[in-house]
């Protein structure tokens, strides 16, 4: 009886292989055509240096304003989605958008925005706002859900307003939980920041698929480059925010 | 001061917190509640105040009704009724000070208080509490840094200042050990002498009671079964309080 989940399990991923037409030996093939990518790379052609820091600091710019603005959309969506203080009334419409808008990710919301304002870092950052508004309204909910309720019904019981227990109870608690999110959510939005420009949504993006489409493998090497550089160093100062918050 | 009346709690789905309460306090008596775990102890000191809503009976407070009470009207009752709880329920990451200025939530204009900012004389009064507890001195302290015995001290500041009728106290001293019990059941019973507040307590340690009480109320199985003074607290009413009915 037990063996029946294990042959399931194998029978599944068996169709899926199958049916994804994965080839191990196809990928053996590709190998040597894989070093010759990586050697055209090299050496990097550093002449494209400055304009590829330039387009990076646009990224973190893409990335930044577009959590700075969504950090703030999703406080009264978090707080309308958290089932301990929300009425039912706008609980269940407010989870539903959340999902909704969730499961569509910052790439596609670039692609309607390019669509609907044009080229450039605009449209990047209205597809940050789209995105990272609903992802971190469900975190915001999920931390408020989890609150300690002593201290809500001892702000309750002083005859405080609802948005004064909530100010008073509620957010003393879930701040630094806030702030923590979003810092995470700046970190993964400079890597998805960095495949806007793909679909001419602004920043360093638009520089690697150019090079990568010229064949200009020495200069999108170096656009690769500056790309790790600059999610270290925002991973770097981020993760040594995040860490005095708790 | 409190007047109850056909007091019944039904918690969901049909679990009866407490089954017709008759209780009347008057102004200035200190109650002790006894009872086992689960006799209704709890749900009848949060029913007066409403953070369990009665399923029947009405209550009255400083004679203003509390049931029926719409939600203006109950937040200017309840800033009467002061409340303690056995886990503190401080806001741990704020000062001492700022919980107890919410003790002044009630009465503070709410724009301002939303950001944080107190008319001067909410801050006085504040202070006032804080110095009638003797913790003056570490209102600029973050709340999770000091002891439990001072942790409560600060939750009865709170009640304090909100210039309230009553306090209520759920079970003050269960987190604490024998010496902070004294402590703190005495920073009541002065509170009671000197203010003339009304103070309704649970407890579950029955020399406690019998030490500080005016007046003992037993519960059992949600429903009153002794009211009288300490002097009346014979064995036998222990038994009627605490024992299973198995061993009889």
């Amino acid at each position: 009886m037990t063996r029946a989940p294990l042959f399931v399990a194998v029978v599944v991923l068996a169709w899926l292989v199958w049916d994804t037409s994965a080839d191990p030996v196809a990928l053996a093939r590709g190998l040597p055509w894989m070093f010759e990518f990586f050697r055209r790379m090299f050496p990097p052609d550093f002449s494209v240096l400055p304009s590829a820091a330039v387009a990076a600091v646009r990224t973190v710019e893409i990335a930044l304003l577009g959590t700075t603005v969504a950090a703030v959309l999703a406080l009264p969506l978090g707080f309308v989605s958290a089932r301990n203080v929300a009425a039912p009334a706008l609980f269940y419409p407010a989870r539903g958008v959340l999902n909704l808008f969730r499961s569509v990710d910052t790439l596609v919301y670039a692609l309607v925005f390019v669509a609907a304002v044009g080229l450039g870092p605009f449209p990047g950052v209205l597809a940050v706002v789209a995105y990272t508004t609903t992802s971190l309204a469900k975190l915001y909910s999920e931390a408020i859900e989890g609150i300690d309720p002593g201290p809500v019904d001892a702000i309750t019981a002083t005859g405080a307003t609802r948005l004064q227990v909530l100010r008073f109870g509620v957010l003393p608690q879930v701040l630094p939980l806030f702030l923590s999110y979003v810092l995470y959510r700046l970190e993964t939005n400079i890597r998805a920041a960095t495949v806007l420009g793909f679909v001419g949504a602004g920043g360093i993006g638009f520089y690697l698929q150019t090079y990568l489409r010229m064949i200009d493998y020495s200069a999108a090497a170096t656009v690769l480059l500056v790309t790790v550089a600059m999610v270290m160093i925002v991973d770097f100062v981020s993760s040594k925010l995040r860490a005095r918050l708790i | 001061m409190i007047e109850v009346t056909g007091l019944r709690v039904v918690r969901p789905p049909d679990t009866v917190a407490l089954d017709g309460v008759d209780l009347t306090i008057t102004v200035g008596e200190f109650v002790v509640i006894l009872g086992r775990s689960g006799a209704g102890k709890t749900t009848f000191l949060r029913a007066i105040n409403r953070l369990v809503e009665p399923t029947a009976g009405t209550i009255r407070v400083d004679g203003r009704d509390v049931t029926g009470a719409g939600p203006a009207r109950l937040r200017s009752v309840r800033r009467r009724i002061g409340m303690v709880f056995q886990q503190f329920n401080l806001v741990r990451r704020a000062t001492v000070l700022d919980n107890v200025l919410a003790g002044r939530l009630g009465y503070a204009a709410q724009l301002p208080s939303l950001i944080g900012r107190f008319a001067g004389s909410d801050r006085v009064v504040a202070l006032d509490c804080l110095d009638a507890v003797g913790l003056g001195h570490l209102a600029r302290r973050r709340a999770d840094t000091l002891s439990g015995g001072e942790q409560q001290r600060v939750a009865i500041a709170r009640a304090l200042a909100q210039t309230p009728a009553v306090i209520l106290a759920d079970e003050p001293t269960a987190s604490l050990d024998p010496q902070l019990t004294t402590t703190i059941m005495d920073i009541l019973r002065d509170i009671n002498a000197d203010r003339g507040l009304t103070i309704v307590v649970s407890q579950h340690q029955l020399e406690v009671a019998l030490r500080y009480a005016h007046r003992i109320v037993g519960f059992r199985a949600g429903r009153l079964c002794f009211d009288g003074p300490p002097s009346a607290v014979t064995p036998a009413v222990v038994r009627e309080i605490y024992d299973d009915g198995s061993a009889a």
